[in-house]
């Protein structure tokens, strides 16, 4: 007669896509210049700064290099002193680009594998925020096989197929406590994949300046069977049972215009201005293999609406052998008030950028870099989880690569 | 080369200086014009910490009165002493727990035994169960079963174990009164929370246990201990007392659920016979058997397996007719708070209310709305740290199994209301409670 219905207990959802977790680690000449590249010919990371400008490389490459990354946010809950911060993680996003044509041949052929979009957050089991997110794993890696083609001395392009292979592990509190746990524990992990495309123009002036212009499409992540794993009292392990989810992400489009400019022999000078479509990300929806008046399908409004980066960056050839970078730009969030998550707490961000290029041997580039990126405080209450509070995000990230070409 | 290293030192050197955890600027906990030197917590069972039917020890340890307290200390607040039964007498007065859930999703209880029990007083017609007694520190004083109508009755603490463990003394000795008991040591703040048992007692019994307490006798009665707790220059912040409809113990036996359960077996039946007061005028207290409505409420504790049967008592059948389903053999009026008695207990409620914030208000003195409060909850829920709280029975959260006392974290969200008001009536900034470290409802 006393019928229970959990209803009360209903997971509320998570996940949110920010530009926090939109990587823009991808290549180290790049990083050291702000993430300018669009109207650059570096090196093989033009395969996705601009496919417009791989033919334009008067060499081949095959290049890789790898960017750590420490995220370190906390988080201030309203009405409190106590902070929370997220653990010592470092995370480790690549890229591995190749480029190859013959010779004078007006063509040639790019491979690259990066990851554009991706994150790691472990803010633990006992902060304020438990029920919304306790850690987060989350990898988008991009290949892309990319074709440029000279059409004269002055103008070329290029576009390239993306398969994205995507994988996230996500865990959380439950708020439901046995004489032997203070919580239940969701477990989400799952892995998708998505299709996309890429494009780019480039163009040397007569003045002396070049101009790149690309377009990355949308690429719709789905993740098909996703494993849930909950643990719960023993009295209510029927309420959530352990199966499979779906859920589908929508990885924005990018468009980049970006300006080179070459004062000098010795000096290179870029900027990109670069726009993220994220209205699409309108909802993020998972649904279960198995549903219980306790286990609901999930939607979540995220109401994203578009996100815009100013980047600049310099490179000044300091000898024959090295050259010096620096550069550093502002990211406008397209995360609204109302609707920031701990996932990745996303606020308007400058960062600052610093590179050392040395010319090992004649045919091999080594490439540090490094930048500090600072995300403004913001102060919110979740609409949908009513979790607030100010967060706070500072990121470090070292880099090294290495490119070999001839 | 050697530029190359010297810019990776520089390069190093950089990333060394600006690895570090980000701060964020805290607001420093400050009293405002309040002076927390001695806090003291005066109040019913809600104030004790009581829980799942019983005063236990986890549950005084997660009393909201303590919670509060905590949360002072970072601003000059002294200790909090808790009348805390001892380890080894850990569940106290006995509680109910939850063992499990039936074929239907209904929850299976259990009692803990009681281990603090240390005998029985006789007074006049009523015996009483008394507790081990509690001689350390003293500042939460909420006593469970205290009506606001009882805290000037000199020989009230011989009659209630809860309060006669507080004294040296035993019953039937005790000559002390609440409001002179709590205010005997000198004190700088304190918390109200009485006035709940005036209207709960005759709720909860189907308004045939108990009376509630006469409207202008609580205006007095208020103003009085108000007066004493206010007369050394105390600060402090009163609660008002909840719409009882807004707690699960009337609102989880719905006459639908039990109508619809008594239809399995009998698919003819129509409707619930109850025992209803005839009006909701205060002077007419007959009773009539009457079919139910949905503007009857059925407590928790209603055993349904009386409905249908005939009436056996001691193996002879004193009421043939089907119990429930006949108005011969009504359901009887104490499982039942019908529309007249929920009106009843409403309007003295509201008068009860009203009491409270105009005697607080005179006297400069912030007040936690639990009505309003509860009733948004039961209404529209309440959302904190991504947990979903709401008024339902073991689901909700908030409402240990009693349906009527809170569970640690309903406590945790009282202990943030008060601490509102705190601050906002004294211009205080103590720390919000982390809600999201005390549990809901204990599960098997």
């Amino acid at each position: 007669m006393r019928r229970i219905l959990l209803i009360g207990l209903t997971f509320v959802p998570f996940l949110g896509m920010a530009q926090g977790f939109q990587v823009n680690l991808h290549g180290q000449k790049q990083i050291g210049m702000g993430h300018t590249g669009a109207a650059l010919v570096q090196d093989g990371a033009s395969v996705l700064f601009n496919p417009g400008a791989v033919a334009m490389l008067p060499e081949n490459y095959i290049q890789g290099g790898v960017s750590p990354l420490l995220f370190k946010s906390a988080f201030l809950p309203a009405g409190s002193s106590t902070q929370y911060n997220v653990a010592n993680k470092v995370a480790t996003p690549f890229t591995a680009y190749a480029v190859w044509g013959p010779k004078n041949a007006p063509w040639k052929l790019g491979l690259g594998v990066y990851t554009p979009f991706g994150g790691l957050t472990d803010w633990g089991n006992s902060w304020q925020g438990k029920y919304v997110l306790e850690s987060l794993d989350l990898k988008a890696i991009y290949f892309q096989p990319t074709l440029s083609i000279k059409l004269a001395d002055y103008i070329s392009i290029g576009g390239g197929f993306v398969y994205n292979y995507g994988k996230v592990n996500l865990t959380k509190a439950i708020p439901l406590a046995s004489a032997g746990a203070a919580d239940g524990k969701a477990e989400l992990d799952g892995s998708g994949h998505g299709y996309g495309w890429n494009a780019g123009i480039y163009i040397k002036t007569e003045v002396g300046m070049t101009v790149g212009l690309t377009y990355r499409s949308q690429v719709d992540t789905k993740i098909e069977a996703g494993k849930t794993t909950f643990t719960v009292p023993n009295a209510l392990t029927s309420s959530f049972p352990n199966g499979t989810f779906a859920a589908s992400i929508p990885l924005p489009s990018t468009m980049t215009l970006g300006l080179g400019f070459y004062p000098s022999k010795d000096w290179t000078l870029a900027i990109d201005i670069n726009y993220v479509d994220w209205t699409p990300y309108t909802s993020l929806d998972f649904t279960y293999s198995t549903t219980t008046a306790a286990l609901q399908n999930t939607r979540s409004a995220r109401n994203y609406r578009d996100g815009f980066a100013f980047r600049g960056g310099a490179e000044y050839k300091a000898t024959t052998k090295t050259a010096l970078r620096f550069g550093g730009g502002y990211g406008i969030t397209p995360v609204q008030d109302g609707y920031v998550t701990p996932e990745a707490p996303d606020a308007n961000r400058y960062y600052v950028t610093g590179g050392l290029g040395y010319k090992v041997a004649k045919s091999l580039d080594l490439d540090l870099s490094f930048e500090y990126e600072h995300v403004n405080p913001r102060t919110q209450t979740n609409i949908e989880s009513q979790l607030s509070g100010t967060f706070q995000t500072n990121v470090f990230i070292p880099g090294i690569s290495l490119a070999y070409h001839w | 080369m050697k530029n190359f290293k010297h810019y990776l030192y520089i390069l190093a050197a950089t990333a060394s200086i600006a690895a570090c955890k980000p701060t964020i600027d805290a607001p420093t906990p400050s009293k405002g014009s309040a002076d927390f030197t001695r806090y003291i917590a005066v109040g019913n069972s809600l104030t004790s910490g009581y829980a799942d039917g019983g005063l236990y020890l986890a549950g005084q340890q997660n009393s909201f009165p303590s919670m509060i307290a905590a949360q002072m200390q970072a601003v000059g607040g002294g200790s909090f002493g808790q009348p805390l039964f001892d380890a080894a007498q850990a569940s106290g007065s006995g509680y109910k727990k939850l063992t499990g859930f039936d074929a239907n999703g209904s929850p299976i209880l259990a009692d803990v035994p009681q281990t603090a029990v240390r005998g029985t007083i006789t007074l006049g017609p009523s015996t009483y169960v008394l507790f081990t007694k509690y001689t350390g520190a003293l500042e939460n004083y909420g006593v469970p079963g205290i009506k606001l109508n009882d805290v000037d009755n000199p020989g009230y603490g011989n009659a209630n174990g809860y309060f006669e463990r507080m004294f040296t003394n035993s019953s039937p000795t005790i000559t002390t009164s609440y409001q002179d008991f709590v205010t005997t040591k000198s004190f700088t703040f304190f918390t109200n929370w009485l006035g709940n048992n005036d209207a709960l007692g005759y709720a909860t019994s189907g308004g045939a246990g108990d009376v509630l307490t006469d409207k202008t006798v609580f205006a007095t009665k208020y103003a009085a201990v108000i007066a004493k707790l206010t007369a050394t220059g105390a600060k402090g912040v009163c609660a008002t007392v909840p719409d009882v409809t807004t707690v699960p113990y009337f609102t989880t036996v719905t006459v639908a659920a039990v109508l619809a359960g008594v239809q399995k077996a009998a698919p003819t039946v129509t409707g619930l016979y109850i025992n209803a007061r005839a009006s909701n005028n205060a002077s007419v207290t007959t009773y009539v058997p009457r079919l139910a409505t949905a503007n009857d409420l059925i407590v928790l504790t209603f055993p349904t397996s009386k409905m249908g049967a005939p009436t056996v008592v001691g193996g002879v059948t004193t009421n043939p007719y089907p119990y429930g389903l006949d108005p011969r053999n009504p359901i009887e009026t104490q499982y039942v708070l019908d529309a007249n008695e929920i009106s009843l207990v409403q309007d003295y409620v509201s008068s009860y209310n009203a009491t409270i914030k105009s005697v607080a208000a005179s006297k400069g003195l912030g007040v936690f709305d639990a009505f309003t409060f509860l009733t948004n909850v039961k209404t529209t829920g309440l959302v904190i740290n991504g947990v979903n709280l709401n008024s339902g029975y073991i689901s909700g959260g908030i409402f240990s199994l009693d349906g009527v006392h809170l569970t640690p974290r309903g406590y945790a969200i009282v202990a943030n209301e008060f601490i509102k008001v705190i601050n906002s009536q004294y211009g205080a900034s103590l720390q919000q409670v982390n809600v999201a470290n005390y549990n809901g409802v204990t599960f098997p």
